[in-house]
């Protein structure tokens, strides 16, 4: 059962020769005796081990050591633990300070120890140099994971000053960065030391250890999980490959942060990182940390039997290709050792490549088994040392191998079809002999073979085919799809596949310019650019005046697609009709309206509205016409909240000077009378931007504003003169609209009244306006209107809203402004019949929900439409 | 392949609306859209009214346009004092450009049957080119066939093709995707790929799933305004 010996020539790790083999101390506990399902793995599952280092710089591969001993540092843990480099047993030579410890729970019955205490008497750095003697003690993952759960604070505290972190959480490989679909794509979740776990896993919180570093103390202990020792190569393994790995060690600046609220509804994929305890032979042994798998039972009899294992998760196919690498920590005799994949239900007496849906490599003859007994040559042999890739390429169902680094033949060269197609299938390792044993990288290190240009270069490929698709503006018309021939062109072909056939000229194919410039258009309609649409139609035009006069351009006619879908904007070139100019009319109000409400101009917005769109309040019982006045409400809060810091101001000034400023704060009050004179509004009004908040920009215009409301308080006698709650809505607004009006007149008289009546009747007429708010509203009992109701009203809880931060400055800012603006464009448009979103944001959508579906039904290329790169950045 | 994936419309919705998509986001796409479709006017003023800065000099969307409308009428030699004006490396750079527009002088000469311009042409600046590459040659040698042929209806469709409109069209966007590569743009509008794409993924997921479409230009002529 022992290898050691042997397997320290490949994995360079010092030992302490004085320790006993585990085997002949440890009471083993039925192996299987964990969970009669094997997939069903919970969080607390004790061998996830916590990650909640910020660091990897000092991997180790074994689970932290709480001891409940007398106060010590956890670099102390490791004393209890380091081993000494010992002659016979070669050191890791590249970097002799690093080195590893081998942490231990370490029960030890004759000793209580408090994980949360730990002697200061070692630093951090200290804990990096060798110690002069060690000791290695067993205990079992679940208790260290356990003891970690009990006390948090305890291990956080030390984790971050420079503990080895633990092995088994890693971030996402950097080569899967190129999946379009990243972000549904996790390593296993970092466990976070909570309580659940601890009483999860009551009986496995017995954790006792010596208080002292003692040679020879060993404990037997009581877990399923015994092969603690095996752990110990990795953590040598693991700083060897820092120095000979070109690329750099995913950054492990934070734990894997699952993003869990992006998705709530879309599921997310867990990645394999590790072997399933619960899914394997039982002649094989799981290292704590998961990684390592060594033949330890009697030899596999005849010709078919064999030992595998499964990773435990399957390869997400939205990983589009998946790559794992496997060190043969030490070949045995024989070697039959299998690297690859099998379905979840694929017997584990046998190795991958034997049985139907499972595909191996392996190391005696190089061969490759697609899923039975008549294998194929196909690469070199491999021996002790060696580190084999084993990639799938889920967009086109086919696998490759790699050799220490190397792609086994042509980088084009595929091995097996249909791999994982229609079932989910695991990364498998197969071994039959004694002695045998492999080493997994999950991406728990960096990768031999330079895996993130393969990946870049196949995802290219597959993003060129994508892209020689024609625009089927049929489909996109609501049609049917032709797409038969572009499944073939797309699909499951290699990479070298030709594409001439159907890529598209785009500079001859002037047929698909015309609804390319109807796009844009509606998408600058949409939201107001009117200048620049009038000079995107003058251009379009032009263009196609030059076709006409029959100069050689690529232009169609501008909007003359043989659809009758454009036949409405055809007749701009004879003549507008009187539909058209409606439109136009409805553009400039909207945006003009729009552009109120970003402004801080209520009442124009609702006014307005209220005349010309009067179907947006009827709509939804006059939500959006609520909302409104709850921001006119908001608004008032403002102003009141503006005068009060005028007062507080004024009071350091003499009076003279405080009335000169008023005076000045009146002017811009008329900027939103001329509202209703299009031709003029036309080539003044800028474009809505809505949803673009942008402070900066806006501020500057909409703080007078609010100012110059401010200041004509004389509108509050007015409001409050008729303060009737039953009055209609509309009269409402009237009054206040009419009172607003008139405020440039009465602001002379304002002038001479104080500052701080100014804040005083501001306030007043804030919260009459609010009573009047909140009676109208009462008996409305949508859940929507109440907590909206409710939120305005928070509001005023605070002398200045928008400094108040979090929701109260939420409510109050610009960017609520910017909210409620959008809604009332979508509101306008949704009266006038027209979509909520611009065609071409619908298309961007669309196009995007379509690659996640396709990624979740298993669809491989879809993994390589990866739409924020290609479209957004840059 | 397994049954049909069915999704309701209201999880569509969502997923619709997950999207992560922000105005500023679409805006840079309409931006690219009309740079590389060479709407210099549009661009200006969509810079004004967005906010946004245009991502080259919108002055070489017009040297741009102007070198691709000579190509197009078939002013060679034009287009090619516009490049170097230009960048004068776009044509240093790329030999097979270069060659491409000198051939397609060559080709302008025999159209408008200035034989003997032509042939001089040939000899002193062409054929020393295609004793360098036999790509060249090659293309030289069917360019001069374009004389054996002249008004020959028999003449193969290899040829006479030089002659066609598609012709000035291949050499026009040659050059200007190498204009626009020499600016770090691509040669290629975005939204253009985006319909691709959109085109693609409906109907991959057409065949594994039933989900709303997006029908999409049903939603067009709604916005067909015609503002002056």
């Amino acid at each position: 059962m022992s290898n050691r010996p042997a397997r320290s020539s490949s994995i360079p790790i010092p030992g302490n020769p004085r320790i006993p083999r585990i085997e002949d101390v440890l009471v083993l506990p039925p192996i299987l005796a964990h969970s009669p399902n094997p997939r069903s793995r919970t969080a607390g599952f004790p061998r996830s081990h916590i990650n909640n280092s910020p660091e990897r710089a000092f991997p180790s591969s074994s689970p932290r050591t709480i001891s409940t001993a007398p106060p010590r540092a956890i670099s102390g843990s490791y004393s209890l633990v380091a081993s000494r480099p010992t002659p016979g047993l070669p050191t890791n030579q590249s970097q002799p300070v690093f080195e590893p410890r081998i942490i231990r729970a370490t029960p030890s019955p004759s000793r209580a120890s408090d994980p949360a205490c730990f002697p200061a008497s070692t630093s951090p750095t200290a804990s990096r140099t060798r110690r002069p003697s060690a000791t290695r003690h067993a205990s079992g993952a679940h208790s260290a994971v356990a003891a970690t759960g009990v006390r948090p604070s305890a291990l956080s505290a030390q984790i971050q000053s420079g503990a080895p972190p633990q092995p088994q959480a890693f971030p996402r490989p950097a080569y899967l960065d190129q999946s379009a679909l990243r972000d549904l794509l996790i390593t296993e979740p970092p466990v976070s030391a909570t309580a659940p776990r601890h009483s999860e896993q009551p009986s496995r919180i017995s954790i006792t250890s010596p208080p002292h570093p003692a040679p020879h103390v060993l404990s037997g202990f009581l877990t399923s999980h015994p092969y603690i020792r095996q752990s110990s190569p990795s953590v040598d393994d693991y700083s060897d490959r820092e120095d000979t790995t070109s690329p750099p060690p995913p950054s492990i600046a934070a734990p894997p942060v699952v993003p869990m609220t992006a998705f709530m509804s879309q599921p997310v994929f867990r990645l394999p990182t590790k072997w399933n305890e619960m899914d394997r032979h039982p002649s094989l042994q799981v290292s704590p940390d998961g990684r390592d798998l060594t033949f330890c039972g009697p030899p596999c009899a005849g010709d078919k039997e064999a030992a595998a294992a499964r990773a435990n998760y399957p390869v997400p196919p939205c990983c589009g290709i998946y790559y794992y690498e496997v060190e043969i920590l030490q070949k045995g005799n024989k070697g039959h050792i299998s690297i690859g994949y099998s379905a979840g239900d694929v017997r584990t007496t046998r190795l991958p490549g034997w049985e139907r849906h499972s595909w191996g490599y392996h190391a005696d003859d190089g061969w490759s088994f697609p899923g039975h007994k008549d294998g194929n040559p196909y690469g070199p042999t491999f021996d002790t040392g060696d580190i084999i890739g084993c990639g799938v390429d889920f967009s086109q169902h086919r696998a490759f191998y790699t050799k220490n680094g190397n792609f086994l033949g042509a980088l084009t060269r595929m091995v097996f079809d249909n791999v994982g197609k229609g079932h989910e299938i695991y990364p498998a390792i197969g071994l039959r002999h004694t002695n045998e044993a492999i080493r997994v990288n999950f991406g728990h290190a960096p990768y031999k073979f330079a895996i993130e240009d393969h990946v870049l270069s196949q995802r290219n490929s597959v993003w060129g085919k994508i892209q020689a698709t024609k625009i089927d503006w049929e489909l996109l018309r609501g049609g049917s799809s032709r797409s038969s021939e572009v499944e073939e062109n797309t699909g499951s072909t290699g990479a070298t596949a030709g594409t001439a056939s159907v890529v598209e000229d785009n500079e001859t194919n002037a047929e698909d310019k015309s609804p390319m410039r109807e796009l844009v258009l509606s998408y600058l309609a949409h939201h107001g650019y009117v200048k620049t649409v009038k000079a995107f139609q003058a251009q379009c035009e032009g263009r196609a005046t030059a076709r006409e006069d029959g100069m050689e351009t690529d232009e169609a006619p501008f909007a003359s697609s043989s659809s009758t879908m454009y036949a409405s904007a055809q007749s701009s070139q004879t003549g507008r009709g009187f539909e058209e100019m409606n439109q136009d009319l409805d553009l400039i109000r909207r945006v003009e309206i729009v552009n109120a409400v970003t402004e801080g101009d209520i009442d124009t917005a609702i006014t307005q509205t209220q005349i010309y769109f009067p179907d947006v309040f009827k709509h939804e019982e006059g939500l959006v016409l609520f909302k409104l006045k709850c921001r006119k409400f908001v608004e008032l809060i403002l102003e009141a909240s503006e005068a009060l810091k005028r007062v507080k101001a004024e009071e350091k000034q003499n009076q003279g000077q405080a009335q000169s400023q008023r005076g000045r704060r009146d002017t811009g009050k008329e900027r939103y009378v001329a509202t209703e004179v299009p031709g003029d509004a036309l080539d003044g009004s800028g474009a809505m931007d809505v949803d673009d908040p942008s402070p900066e920009a806006r501020t500057p215009v909409s703080e007078p504003a609010t100012l110059s409301s401010a200041s004509s308080s004389t509108t509050y006698p007015e409001v409050v003169a008729d303060p009737d709650p039953t009055i209609p809505s509309n009269n409402n607004i009237l009054i206040t609209r009419t009172s607003s009006s008139s405020s440039s007149t009465s602001s002379t008289n304002t002038a001479t009244v104080s500052a701080s009546t100014i804040a005083k009747n501001a306030l007043q007429s804030a919260l009459t306006y609010g009573q009047i708010l909140e009676a109208d509203y009462k008996s409305d009992i949508r859940p929507e209107v109440k907590s909206h109701l409710k939120r305005t009203f928070g509001v005023v809880a605070f002398s200045d809203p928008l400094a108040a931060g979090g929701e109260v400055a939420e409510m109050a800012g610009q960017e609520a402004r910017m909210r409620l603006a959008t809604e009332l464009n979508q509101a306008i448009l949704e009266s006038l019949g027209k979509p909520r979103y611009p065609a071409l944001e619908m298309a961007y959508r669309q196009a995007s929900a379509c690659i996640v579906q396709l990624g979740l039904l298993s669809y491989g290329p879809a993994a390589f439409a990866d739409m924020s790169k290609e479209f957004l950045d840059g | 392949m397994p049954p049909k994936t069915q999704i309701r419309k209201d999880e569509w919705e969502k997923r619709l609306h997950d999207v992560d998509l922000s105005k500023q986001d679409l805006n840079q796409l309409v931006m690219d859209y009309l740079v590389i479709e060479g709407f210099k006017t549009s661009a200006e003023e969509f810079s004004k009214e967005a906010g946004l800065n245009a991502p080259v000099d919108l002055e070489s969307i017009e040297s741009r346009m102007t070198i691709r409308e000579a190509l197009q009428r078939g002013d060679v030699g034009e287009a090619i004092t516009r490049v170097n004006d230009l960048n004068p490396e776009i044509l240093d750079t790329n030999r097979g450009l270069y060659f491409q527009l000198q051939q397609q002088k060559l080709i302008e000469f025999i159209r408008q049957g200035r034989i003997a311009e032509a042939l001089e042409f040939a000899q002193e600046e062409l054929a020393p080119r295609g004793e360098e590459n036999p790509e060249y040659l090659a293309e030289l040698e069917k360019t001069m066939a374009l004389l054996a042929f002249e008004s020959s209806p028999s003449a193969p469709a290899a040829i006479t093709d030089l002659l066609s409109p598609a012709q000035r069209m291949k050499t026009a966007s040659a050059v200007n995707a190498a204009i626009l590569e020499s600016l770090s743009q691509g040669k290629e509008a975005k939204l253009v790929g985006l319909l691709k794409l959109l085109s693609w993924g409906e109907s991959m997921l057409d065949e594994r799933a039933h989900f709303p479409k997006v029908r999409l230009i049903s939603l067009l002529p709604l916005f067909a305004h015609r503002v002056n």
